[in-house]
């Protein structure tokens, strides 16, 4: 019954890719959006072409590209991505490993909620860019300076939106299962941490835009490698067309970032799909 | 066996004027109920009848008496005095009194429960719905491995069809009607084959034509229980006269709420299988009737 329409192997991977893509790029190629992109970019070429706009400050669309080009070739752009991103995900699976954790303890344990709760609710309003001196002098400038401030920009979205989802847990699931026999840690898996399912993943994507505002911080602020890094040198440089192809690099990593959790959601709650 | 004994249920409530106010849910109710009986409860809304319910379930401690279940307590009672007090606060510091464990699975007592609005989680499909309550029955000392697995597979499926949801075995609680998921319910509940169900409301939340369908099939489960040498207690919550004279051997009707309590006990002592019509029981029912058309009329009497 279930193997009905299970298709295996590569091909499975093709459909999995193809529908990610139809899901990602899907409002991409709405009329209505086009009508709003394209005009868009023609103006961001014509603009500084007619002289309306002075060049120095807005480059050509076309300059912008072989910018892309140029760094891509002669700027190991491909290498400071790389570096970025490996940063990104070391500092997201240490945020989300610590903090979904937490967020379900204190959201199941009154106890543990009384301990833990004050202490977030006073180290969370410090805005992460304020770590960085105290950051900088503790870490040095290089990669674990880089992560730690990611781990602190993605900790406190994530753990106070698993916290506040599974403390929204419905009584009556709850009761169900007891009645039934369920252990605290069952429970945990299998009650409380489906419920806030949902809320996880929102908090997710909260965290991929807090952890790339740190990156960049971060990354302006020392070290040698990165996407932030060459932002910095292109101001430092007053290279407009630099600057432009790292904002687009972001850009595109966050919304292909949250494009992946979204497409996660879809498969992993499937149970949600019919309301 | 049920026994209960001078059960109370005190909750401390807020009032208009932003004062701490006792509110009596439950007063000094006993109950006896035999080993294979079918029980309805009856009562106005607010009388504290699923309060009851929830306390036999265990869900809650009762504030005042004992409820044994085959001679064994439910839930040990609240401390009354300072010293208990603190005994019970340290005993109870991580997790709370009414958890199972924290991690082996094992159910304090046979029972399984139905709720009003089901309380089938929506992200387990019909199967795996039966299945989590069954792995959880198993308890700790389950025999794990594939046997055991598709032994479970097997019996969901089994309980599945016997109420009727073949061929929606893997569809999730959202994509079935509210009926539907009403028989889940029961689904999951028989499954673990318990010695008590306790049903809150069960058939509130269907139309007429499926209400009358779920009260013959799950007449006809216990039925099959009873044959099978293993008699199932059933205590019901309802609104529906109707339903719980025609289920039960013997309705309790709750005087109106606050504090409700036991007002009467009213055997219904005609032999199954009954027809819905049968002066005798059209008779309880119209007695009932009569009793709760009383209450609410004394009611708004005092009121104005």
């Amino acid at each position: 019954m279930t193997d009905q329409y299970e298709t295996r192997g590569i091909r499975r991977v093709l459909l999995e890719l193809g529908g990610f893509a139809k899901n990602a790029l899907g409002n991409f190629f709405t009329p209505g959006f086009l009508c709003l992109f394209i005009p868009l970019l023609l103006l961001w070429e014509l603009l500084p072409r007619t002289g309306l706009v002075p060049e120095s400050l807005l480059p050509r669309l076309s300059t912008v590209a072989a910018a892309f080009w140029d760094m891509l070739l002669h700027k190991d752009l491909a290498l400071h991505i790389l570096y970025s991103l490996g940063r990104f995900f070391a500092a997201f699976s240490i945020a989300v490993a610590l903090a979904v954790p937490i967020g379900l303890l204190m959201g199941w344990n009154l106890k543990i909620r009384s301990i833990f709760l004050p202490l977030w609710q006073l180290l969370s309003p410090i805005p992460p860019p304020a770590w960085v001196p105290m950051t900088i002098i503790i870490f040095g400038i290089g990669s674990s300076m880089h992560i730690f401030l990611m781990v602190i920009g993605i900790f406190y979205p994530v753990l106070f939106n698993t916290y506040q989802g599974v403390k929204d847990t419905d009584p009556r699931y709850l009761a169900s299962a007891r009645v039934f026999g369920a252990s605290e840690f069952t429970l945990l898996r299998h009650v409380y941490f489906w419920h806030a399912f949902g809320a996880i993943i929102m908090s997710l994507k909260t965290g991929v835009a807090m952890g790339l505002v740190m990156l960049v911080i971060g990354e302006a602020y020392g070290g040698r490698m990165g996407i932030g890094f060459l932002l910095g040198q292109a101001k430092d440089y007053f290279l407009i067309p630099d600057m432009m192809v790292c904002m687009g690099l972001l850009g595109f990593i966050g919304w292909f970032l949250i494009e992946v959790l979204k497409y996660l959601e879809i498969k992993l709650s499937v149970w949600k799909v019919g309301r | 066996m049920i026994e209960t004994r001078g059960i109370s249920k005190f909750f401390s409530v807020v009032n208009e004027n932003g004062m701490a106010e006792g509110l009596t849910a439950v007063l000094n109710v006993s109950l006896t109920i035999p080993d294979g009986a079918i029980v309805s409860m009856l009562g106005p809304s607010g009388c504290g009848k699923s309060t009851f319910l929830e306390i036999l379930a265990g869900l809650q401690a009762p504030t005042d008496g004992e409820i044994r279940i085959d001679g064994n307590l439910v839930l040990e009672p609240l401390p009354s005095t300072r010293k208990e007090m603190e005994d019970y606060k340290r005993r109870y510091r991580f997790i709370s009194p009414l958890a199972n464990g924290v991690f082996t699975d094992h159910p304090k007592h046979d029972i399984a429960m139905i709720f009003q609005d089901y309380a089938v989680f929506p992200w387990m499909t019909a199967i795996q719905n039966v299945v989590f309550a069954l792995k959880l029955r198993a308890g700790g000392n389950n025999r794990s491995g594939r046997a055991a697995r598709s032994e479970m597979m097997d019996k969901a499926v089994f309980y599945l069809n016997k109420v009727g949801l073949a061929g929606a075995e893997n569809k999730y609680p959202s994509q079935l009607s509210g009926g539907m998921r009403q028989r889940l319910a029961l689904a999951r509940a028989l499954s673990v084959e318990p010695k008590i169900i306790l049903m809150d409301e069960p058939f509130a939340a269907v139309d007429a034509l499926q209400r009358e369908k779920l009260q013959d099939d799950l007449l006809r489960l216990w039925e099959d229980a009873k044959a099978g040498n293993a008699p199932i207690i059933i205590v019901m919550v309802s609104h529906d006269v109707q339903e719980a004279v025609y289920l039960s051997d013997e309705v309790i009707v709750f005087s109106p709420g606050p504090g409700g309590t036991i007002r009467n006990r009213i055997p219904v002592a005609i032999p199954r299988p009954r027809a819905r019509t049968d002066p005798g029981i059209v008779e309880i029912q119209e007695r009932i009737f009569a009793i709760l058309q009383y209450d609410i009329n004394q009611e708004s009497m005092y009121s104005i």
